[in-house]
């Protein structure tokens, strides 16, 4: 499949600059590797392989300016400062070549950032050794041979017990990760909106119930090393030293206790689904007491990707997966979707026929603020409030005015920002979308997944939080929006179809979205027991001014609706048995009589037919 | 010969050869060729065959089998007179009531798998590579008649490298601003959104992709995306996007000519008829 000769054609067809070259290795060659004359070699090799698989996002010059850059968030990292997020050094001191080596053979987090693990064939270990000579010369901070590069022990680990991790709450709650991660560790802390890393980015603070987007791993000993070492460049400080290691130990535990525990092996897969089973309740389904209802219903976790097909295109969404639960009885059917997301926007607004700009008008709106990191002073809010009007400059959560040092105006997680003032409120409210097909298909022939197509229309079951939810602590039972859609440039709601109720809740940086429908309908499609029903997901995020198609969407997925009664396999089992076993009965009987009746050498009248029939 | 697992096909056979020179009794070798053929069609192949299929192909050599069986009366007897003895001597009467249990049980147990299996949602197998459409396609005004066309730029490649090379770097330009969210940074299929996708991104590395393309089939992928695709290829479900909604004719011209320069691929040449 993968080809590791490709890369020595690269080796061959890599024609550089070469003063460029030629100023990279001069420096850091003569000081670090004189004694070896291979050394300037090393970093040749160490370039075409850079060249060919790091360059595109890293940029040319290490600057993390490649040619994906722009696009991505978090952004490709700037070798040029020598600051690495996975260490096994304490705060402040570089990384060994081990810990660069780990980070390319098990990439960042992938698919959660764009940096894959080059672990596929690609790069050998000596190619490997020169890469990391190659990264390290983008930096002057490797240039001192002296400076500290002590890596941390790792103390063997306790048992993992349940009862550990819940003593790691306490000392979770006690050490103030809440502020940044949250009371519950979904990343929604009060300063998360807040935070920024070293190059002035703003940065998102991991979600602690999600172990496999973790960057640094999320076994047991990657995340004690991450807590211990803590990432440089961003605002994840590091513990090794201020906590005794059982208590980082009981905050690893108490943190994987948040995902169901420890998963065996050596990486972290995702539970992710492709089918969410609705289950039969036998009561009426009472929106106000629905939790109840949903605890018997086993959630199917669906991973979303940013909607990059079509114009308005969202490269870097906030939110990544859904979770969902269905539950059904004769009259009534009713899904939960949720999701974590830092902060709640409830104001403002959302709709799926929002227009959005095209990227490359969302960057000419924020006047190239986004490449000119100069332009500091502007009051405006870099995450991407989008106002027109002025809103009030005191407001009960503002944080924009306490953290921000009136940084570089850039506003990167919504780009499409007019600028404007300094407050909370949010152009886009948060919004959440179901999607069927409006007519159950015949055949295998589904409507196109972004919004349907002309031939097969969808149903969308739309929440704007801003509207259903504008007090999220209030959990009104309301009603939904119905959309259909023909296709993303031709949506129009749907005045004709039943309307779903919904009511939604937002709580310790969950949002958890109801929405309930008579299971069988006149014009729109109905929900029947033991049947497979295609449906998708969108979600936008208000602070990431996601709207319309601008937005995190799923492909199809499968609803399924388990049977009201499940038949006993019992009876027909029987059945099956004494059948059977009565056949052979009868077989033994007739070849017992035909051997009596015959002398026993001729048994040439037996038909071998029947003999196999029965085998 | 990838799509065999030879380790499996070549010991199948050796052992029938071998049972063969021993001549063994007419049963043990009807048995062996049966076990031996189910083993050859169920994991011979790389790519593992449907239950279906191996159904059908089993009921073929057990008529195969049986057919020839039939045709001598010695090997009639030959097989019929074991399990007669099996049948009737009281030696064998344990072993007996154990198979004369074991089958109802087994069809039983089968009954019960079947009864509480969990049903899977239906699968649509999409033709990866559909026909071309046989009428010229339109691409930002231009007909191309996907038959004959080509890449008008291949032919830098001799006659100006220096051309080619700045048109390959536009198309690494453009693979790297655009692609390789789903085709992956080293176009193996594997981008950061791939795991949220089925059918998933093509693995152009795949010598069973673009290696055996024409450039002309590649342009009408990339300029209609999923969406172009006829009905066996499943178009509500791609989400290979309609370039054509963002780049140039050249753009995407260019962005083909370093899907081959990366890969090192070479495409299939166009056939004059
Ligand atoms: C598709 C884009 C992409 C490619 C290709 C890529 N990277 Fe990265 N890389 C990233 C991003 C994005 C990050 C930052 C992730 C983060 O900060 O969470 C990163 C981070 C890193 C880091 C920092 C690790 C740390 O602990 O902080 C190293 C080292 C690195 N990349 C090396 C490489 C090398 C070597 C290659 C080529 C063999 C490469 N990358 C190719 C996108 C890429
Ligand atoms: C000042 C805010 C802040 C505090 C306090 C903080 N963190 Fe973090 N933490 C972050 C940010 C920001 C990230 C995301 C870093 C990134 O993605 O590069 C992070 C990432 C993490 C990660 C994920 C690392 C990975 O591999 O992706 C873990 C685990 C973690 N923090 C645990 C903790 C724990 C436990 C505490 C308390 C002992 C804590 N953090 C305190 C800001 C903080
Ligand atoms: C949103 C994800 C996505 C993006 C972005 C994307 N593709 Fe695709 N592409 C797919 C999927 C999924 C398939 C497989 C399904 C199909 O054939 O339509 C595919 C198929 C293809 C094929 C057909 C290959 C074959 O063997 O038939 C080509 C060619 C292709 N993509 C080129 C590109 C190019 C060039 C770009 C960038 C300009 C690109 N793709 C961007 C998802 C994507």
């Amino acid at each position: 499949m993968r080809r590791p000769d490709l890369l020595r054609e690269a080796a061959a067809g890599s024609g550089c600059a070469p003063w460029r070259l030629v100023r990279r290795l001069a420096v850091p060659s003569l000081l670090l590797l004189l004694p070896s004359v291979a050394g300037a070699q090393d970093l040749e090799r160490g370039k075409a392989v850079y060249d060919k698989y790091c360059s595109q996002c890293h940029g040319e010059t290490g600057d993390g300016k490649g040619i994906a850059a722009s696009r991505l968030r978090p952004e490709p990292r700037d070798f040029t400062a020598g600051k690495y997020k996975v260490r096994m050094t304490p705060t402040g001191q570089l990384p060994t070549d081990q810990d660069i080596r780990n980070a390319i053979r098990k990439g960042l987090g992938f698919p959660y950032t764009a940096m894959p693990p080059f672990d596929r064939g690609l790069i050998d270990d000596a190619e490997l050794d020169d890469l990391v000579a190659y990264l390290k010369s983008f930096s002057s901070a490797f240039a001192d041979p002296d400076a500290q590069r002590q890596p941390i022990d790792i103390p063997a680990p306790p048992p993992y017990t349940p009862a550990g991790a819940e003593a790691g709450r306490e000392v979770y709650e006690r050490t103030g990760c809440a502020a940044c991660h949250g009371n519950v560790g979904r990343g929604d802390g009060f300063s998360a909106p807040t935070l920024r890393d070293d190059w002035g980015q703003p940065i998102r603070v991991a979600d602690l119930t999600k172990p496999w987007t973790f960057r640094g791993g999320g076994r047991r000993e990657d995340i004690f090393r991450t807590m211990s070492t803590g990432f440089a460049g961003t605002p994840m400080p590091g513990f090794h030293g201020a906590l005794p290691p059982e208590d980082i130990w009981a905050i690893t535990d108490y943190m994987l206790s948040l995902s169901g525990g420890p998963q065996e092996g050596d990486t972290v897969e995702a539970p992710y689904a492709n089918v969410v089973r609705a289950v039969v309740v036998d009561q009426p389904i009472d929106l106000a007491a629905a939790d109840e209802l949903f605890a018997a219903a086993p959630p199917a976790l669906f991973p979303l990707l940013g909607q990059i097909v079509e114009p308005g295109r969202d490269f870097y969404p906030s939110v990544v997966e859904v979770a969902v639960q269905a539950i059904y009885n004769q009259d009534e059917i009713a899904f939960r979707v949720s999701w974590h997301d830092m902060r709640a926007e409830t104001t403002g607004h959302n709709a799926p026929d929002l227009p959005v700009p095209s990227w490359e008008e969302q960057l000419a709106e924020t006047g190239g603020a986004a490449a000119d990191e100069e332009s500091g002073g502007d009051e405006d809010d870099f995450w991407g409030v989008g106002t027109e009007e002025s809103g009030e400059e005191e407001s009960a959560d503002d944080f924009w005015g306490v953290e921000e040092s009136g940084g570089a105006g850039d506003d990167f997680w919504g780009t499409g920002d007019e600028g404007g003032a300094t407050t909370p409120d949010k152009e886009f409210s948060d919004a959440v979308a179901i999607q069927f097909p409006q007519a159950m298909p015949q055949g295998v022939v589904k409507p196109y997944f972004i919004f349907g197509d002309a031939q097969n229309p969808v149903d969308l079951w739309f929440a704007d939080l801003g509207k259903v939810a504008r007090d999220p602590a209030a959990a009104e039972i309301t009603e939904a929006d119905l959309w259909t859609g023909r296709g993303s440039a031709a949506m129009t709601p749907n005045d004709a179809g039943d309307v779903p109720e919904v009511v939604a809740r937002y709580q310790e940086g969950e949002w958890s979205v109801v929405f309930k429908r008579k299971r069988r309908s006149r014009g729109g499609l109905s929900f029947n027991p033991s049947t497979f029903v295609p449906i998708a997901f969108s979600v936008w995020d208000g602070f990431n001014r996601e709207r319309g198609n601008k937005r995190a969407l799923s492909a199809w997925f499968d609803l399924y609706l388990e049977p009201f009664e499940r038949p006993n396999p019992l009876p027909a089992m029987a059945k099956a048995f004494g059948g059977v076993l009565g056949l052979e009965i009868l077989l033994i009987a007739f070849v017992r009589w035909r051997r009596r009746r015959t002398a026993p050498a001729s048994a040439d009248a037996a038909r071998p037919a029947t003999a196999y029939e029965s085998s | 010969m990838e799509q065999f697992n030879w380790w499996v096909i070549v010991p199948v056979f050796a052992a029938l050869i071998a049972l063969r020179w021993r001549r063994t009794s007419m049963l043990t070798w009807f048995a062996a060729w049966w076990i031996g053929m189910f083993l050859v069609v169920r994991y011979g192949f790389t790519v593992p065959v449907p239950m279906s299929v191996v159904k059908l192909y089993m009921g073929l050599v057990t008529a195969a089998l049986v057919a020839y069986v039939l045709t001598d009366a010695g090997r009639i007897r030959e097989v019929t007179e074991p399990l007669a003895a099996f049948m009737t001597e009281r030696r064998y009467l344990p072993y007996l009531a154990a198979v004369a249990l074991f089958i109802p049980a087994a069809v039983a147990f089968g009954i019960y798998r079947d009864m509480t299996r969990v049903p899977q949602p239906p699968s649509f197998a999409r033709t990866i590579h559909p026909a071309t459409p046989a009428e010229p396609i339109d691409v930002h005004g231009t007909s191309y008649d996907l038959g004959t066309a080509d890449n008008p730029y291949r032919e830098l490649e001799e006659t100006d490298p220096a051309a080619f090379k700045a048109r390959v770097e536009n198309g690494r330009k453009i693979y790297y601003e655009n692609c390789f969210y789903c085709h992956g940074d080293v176009m193996a299929g594997d981008g950061m959104f791939a795991h949220a996708l089925n059918p998933i991104p093509t693995n152009f590395q795949d010598p069973g992709t673009i290696a055996m393309l024409r450039e002309a089939f590649l342009f009408w992928r990339i300029a209609k995306g999923g969406p172009g695709l006829p009905a066996e290829g499943g178009p509500w479900a791609s989400a290979m996007p309609a370039w054509e909604n963002f780049l140039s004719e050249d753009e995407m011209w260019n962005v083909i000519l370093f899907l081959y320069e990366f890969t090192g691929h070479r495409p299939r040449a166009v056939e004059l008829h």
